[in-house]
């Protein structure tokens, strides 16, 4: 797999950086509980008590005062020397300047943490190795934000829906998304507290003239009656240093918190005021930012980036090892001079190689002379009749890594007549799906020694049933007979379970029937997740969209002449037991957070559908779409819809029967009856729900984006995106 | 048991107040030591009583609180390190450059015009170590005084309490 150049520095800068990202993120997470244990103290206290105030206060108990300072945490110090002449510092109530409480020493816990999250106990080349990191740390941040704007399908679609390949994927790019600035700003303030360090900022100290001769001839009033004490909150100090003898060359010191002021210690009069530069102020605002000083809230935040660097930095390696481990080796016992069958794979990340290397597979067992070869790879096949090409796409509509140079490869390279077909794979939550597929499909179609075999197909979300179907019309054109095995997945075994068969129907006039199953050992389960059973053990398993009902799962299953489950399920009689597992399909489940809801589905499609309604207790407006044969296919169904209906559990039930008249109406037809009322509901945030077969779903797709489009000014997609369809064809 | 708790009695009167005998009179002094404008952390600064013959006699005390910085300060370090005296009551927060802190110290009245020392010595984490960075003979008018550092310290200030 070649990367790119994105994904190459992404990874190479993880790669260098891992070992340190993972100190700094334990270490940071746990120094995070610095200021908030700090903050949890009880030492903050009337911030309006002005200076003056708390000067007279002091001046009341102690013999002197040397310094009066407010820490991070708005805690008030003050340092003075007691009537017994010993210099002590504690904190005090500003208001009444009673002692509070002795200084909060620093643990020795975040003193070792300190230490070794700054400078990992090597001094000077550990700061510069941190700061480094801290870098990278700004590089693996941006690359990681073009990566997501490329996979998500532009910068203005960063926050839509995510493709959910994967945990480790899923939570890395959700994850990515949100800490994005927080981790920025961690990594960049880092960086600037390091080169700080190395006192390689602008000098951004600030020098006071002190006035050449004094007059001693002043009249001296009480430090607690000067104006400028009086005019400031103890809030906006950070540091009052007295001074040091009451020779009127020392002078009262304050820093504020953008600049700071000398006083005269007779007068009260403010000889010099100075404000701090910018770089004073940035370097405040590094030190806050990353230590999360004096705020809970954001000491939190800090803590968890460094808990989501650790989870980024496991699931990026594990995403790269299972990317590593999945990296499809072609083998080809056929050399391409020889090869009659030409397998072009595009592919981004992997998956479609996976889909490719079956077919190329099949054609060998079918005693076909086939080759696979990358895209980028295309040449001069001397044997070559025909090109397969499977492809998926990348970005906005861009070639993925390994097809970038096909289109030039093409214009340049001789071949003899070839037919020719392409299967694209994507998504249909990107507006962009499957473009670069057709754009091949295009290419190949404009070409004059090009011949389209089979008309383009597209595959949306690694659909093994709509691989398996582009398999049997390409069979049919060639009057072939592959046979592609799908690979055998281990199931969960957690999740599996035995289940008596509590009823099941006689066929219908479809060959249509209805089984309840009823797990013997508790398991939870929602409507619209899916039961995996296994006919065998050689076989994949077959999943089943499942209604919840009473307890039981229901499902609606069509006999299929060849179909092992189907005809294993159809002989079934009550109180046998089969065993099967039941895996959790989040992306299908009933919407809690709204109330309108359109269901669309043909055929058996309607399982889950029956569940999410018989389940209707919040009183959801449920409008359901269904599309069958005959109106005698409803049947099978009619007595649990009309039990809803009167519950008020469905709101509306439109039905469209394409063999009931001479000329045929689909459910698709129903939705563009009722074009304003879908437009309405995409408006208001209704969520719609298909659930169906293949050829169904992308009739009902087309018509909802002409819909959308027409009257909302907006492709489907954005809805898409925005999470209002779920989807669960096959 | 009663004749125990008596002669315990008696002996610790007795013990204290020879102890309190072998006290001599001794004087606070506030002393400022004033930081120059370096960059970088915050300095470690001690400050000993050194005896006409140069030897440390009295750590007074310690700017610095994380003992694991005290063996920067490697000429007291290797007088203070091997006895280990608790020095606890007498350390205090580190000072950065451009800062200033003000301390109490106690010094013994026979110290004084005695040809005995006072010492400062300084460092920074990652930078310099100062063995003396301010040095001076302990008179009775040098406990008034001002004198210029070497090193980190911009100058010392002393007072009488």
């Amino acid at each position: 797999m070649t990367l790119s150049i994105w994904r190459f520095s992404h990874l190479m800068l993880a790669l260098v950086s891992s070992l340190f990202i993972v100190l700094a993120s334990v270490t940071g997470t746990i120094l995070a509980f610095e200021p908030i244990s700090n903050q949890l103290e009880s030492y903050q206290i009337n911030e309006d008590t002005t200076l003056a105030t708390t000067i007279e206060s002091l001046t009341n108990s102690y013999d002197e005062i040397i310094t009066i300072s407010t820490d991070e945490n708005d805690f008030v110090i003050a340092s003075v020397i007691t009537k017994e002449g010993d210099s002590e510092t504690f904190y005090i109530n500003p208001e009444t300047g009673e002692k509070l409480g002795e200084l909060i020493e620093k643990s020795t816990l975040f003193k070792f943490t300190t230490n070794l999250h700054r400078s990992l106990f090597l001094k000077s080349t550990g700061r510069f190795i941190v700061g480094l990191v801290s870098f990278f740390l700004i590089l693996m941040a941006i690359t990681g934000l073009v990566l997501i704007a490329k996979r998500q399908g532009g910068i203005r679609r960063f926050f839509s829906k995510i493709v959910n390949e994967n945990f480790e994927q899923y939570y890395h790019v959700e994850l990515g998304r949100w800490f994005l600035i927080p981790v920025i700003i961690v990594a960049l303030t880092g960086v600037y507290l390091s080169l700080e360090k190395f006192s390689l900022l602008p000098e951004s100290n600030i020098t006071h003239t002190y006035p050449k001769d004094v007059s001693e001839d002043i009249d001296k009033i009480p430090f607690s009656d000067f104006e400028v004490f009086k005019s400031t909150l103890i809030s906006e100090v950070k540091n009052l240093e007295f001074p040091f003898s009451d020779d009127v060359e020392d002078y009262f010191f304050i820093t504020l918190k953008d600049r700071e002021l000398l006083v005269n210690q007779f007068s009260g009069e403010i000889v010099s005021e100075q404000t701090y530069p910018l770089v004073h102020m940035l370097s405040q605002w590094s030190l806050f930012l990353h230590t999360g000083q004096g705020t809970i809230l954001w000491s939190i935040v800090l803590a968890l980036v460094g808990v989501v660097l650790l989870f980024f930095i496991y699931s990026g390696f594990a995403m790269t090892l299972k990317r590593q481990k999945s990296k499809v080796k072609i083998k080809n016992k056929f050399k391409k001079e020889d090869a009659e069958y030409i397998v072009l794979v595009g592919s981004e990340t992997g998956s479609t190689f996976r889909f490719a290397t079956l077919f190329h597979k099949a054609l060998l067992a079918g005693g076909k002379k086939a080759y696979i070869t990358e895209l980028n790879q295309y040449t001069t096949y001397h044997k070559a009749k025909e090109l397969i090409i499977f492809t998926a796409t990348y970005g906005e509509g861009d070639a993925p890594i390994n097809a970038t140079k096909f289109e030039k490869l093409l214009g340049t390279i001789e071949n003899s007549k070839l037919n020719y077909s392409v299967v694209g794979f994507g998504s249909l939550l990107y507006p962009e799906y499957c473009k670069y597929a057709e754009e091949v499909d295009n290419l190949l179609n404009a070409h004059s020694n090009f011949n389209r075999k089979l008309e383009l197909i597209k595959i949306n979300n690694q659909s093994f049933e709509a691989f398996k179907n582009w398999i049997l019309k390409w069979n049919t054109v060639s009057n072939q007979n592959l046979i592609i095995t799908q690979p055998t997945e281990k199931l969960n075994s957690k999740y599996t379970r035995t289940f008596k068969v509590v009823k099941r129907t006689e066929l219908n006039i479809d060959d249509t029937f209805l089984l309840q199953l009823r797990p013997l050992k508790k398991i939870k389960f929602q409507s619209g997740d899916l039961l995996a059973f296994k006919p065998n053990e050689d076989e994949a398993a077959r999943e089943y969209s499942i209604a919840k009902v009473e307890g039981d799962i229901l499902l609606s299953i069509k006999k299929h002449d060849k179909g092992l489950c189907s005809t294993y399920f159809s002989t079934l009689n009550t109180a046998d037991t089969i065993t099967a597992t039941i895996s959790e399909n989040k992306e299908f489940h009933l919407p809690t957070k709204t109330k309108d809801v359109i269901l669309i589905a043909n055929g058996t499609g309607i399982a889950p559908f029956l569940g999410m309604i018989h389940d209707n207790k919040k009183q959801k407006n449920i409008h359901l779409f269904w599309g069958g044969r005959t109106k005698t296919s409803l049947e099978l169904y009619a007595g649990l819809l009309e039990e809803a209906k009167k519950q008020d559990k469905l709101y509306q039930l439109q039905t469209a029967f394409s063999q009931e008249q001479a000329e045929k109406i689909y459910v698709q037809d129903l939705l563009l009856q009722n074009e304003e009322f879908i437009a309405k509901h995409f408006q208001q945030n209704g969520v719609v729900m298909i659930c169906g077969a293949i050829a169904m779903q992308s009739r009902v797709l087309e018509v909802l984006n002409n819909i959308t489009t027409e009257q909302l000014n907006k492709p489907l997609s954005a809805f898409e995106s925005n999470g209002q369809i779920k989807m669960d064809c096959y | 048991m009663k004749n125990i708790k008596l002669i315990i009695l008696v002996f610790t009167m007795a013990f204290g107040l020879v102890s309190f005998n072998t006290l001599s009179e001794s004087s606070k002094y506030k002393c400022m030591i004033q930081m120059t404008n370096y960059t970088g952390e915050g300095a470690y600064i001690v400050i000993s009583l050194l005896n006409p013959e140069g030897e440390y006699v009295e750590t007074l005390n310690v700017i610095g609180d994380d003992d694991e910085w005290y063996n920067t300060i490697e000429s007291w370090w290797d007088f203070y390190g091997k006895k280990r005296n608790d020095i606890d009551a007498i350390t205090g927060a580190t000072v950065s450059g451009g800062q200033r802190t003000i301390n109490v110290i106690e010094i013994d009245d026979d110290k004084l015009d005695k040809g005995y020392k006072l010492r400062f010595e300084s460092a920074v984490e990652d930078q310099e170590y100062y063995e003396s960075d301010v040095e001076l003979e302990l008179t009775s008018e040098s406990v008034k005084s001002k004198v210029e550092g070497k090193g980190f310290i911009r100058y010392i200030r002393m007072m009488p309490q």
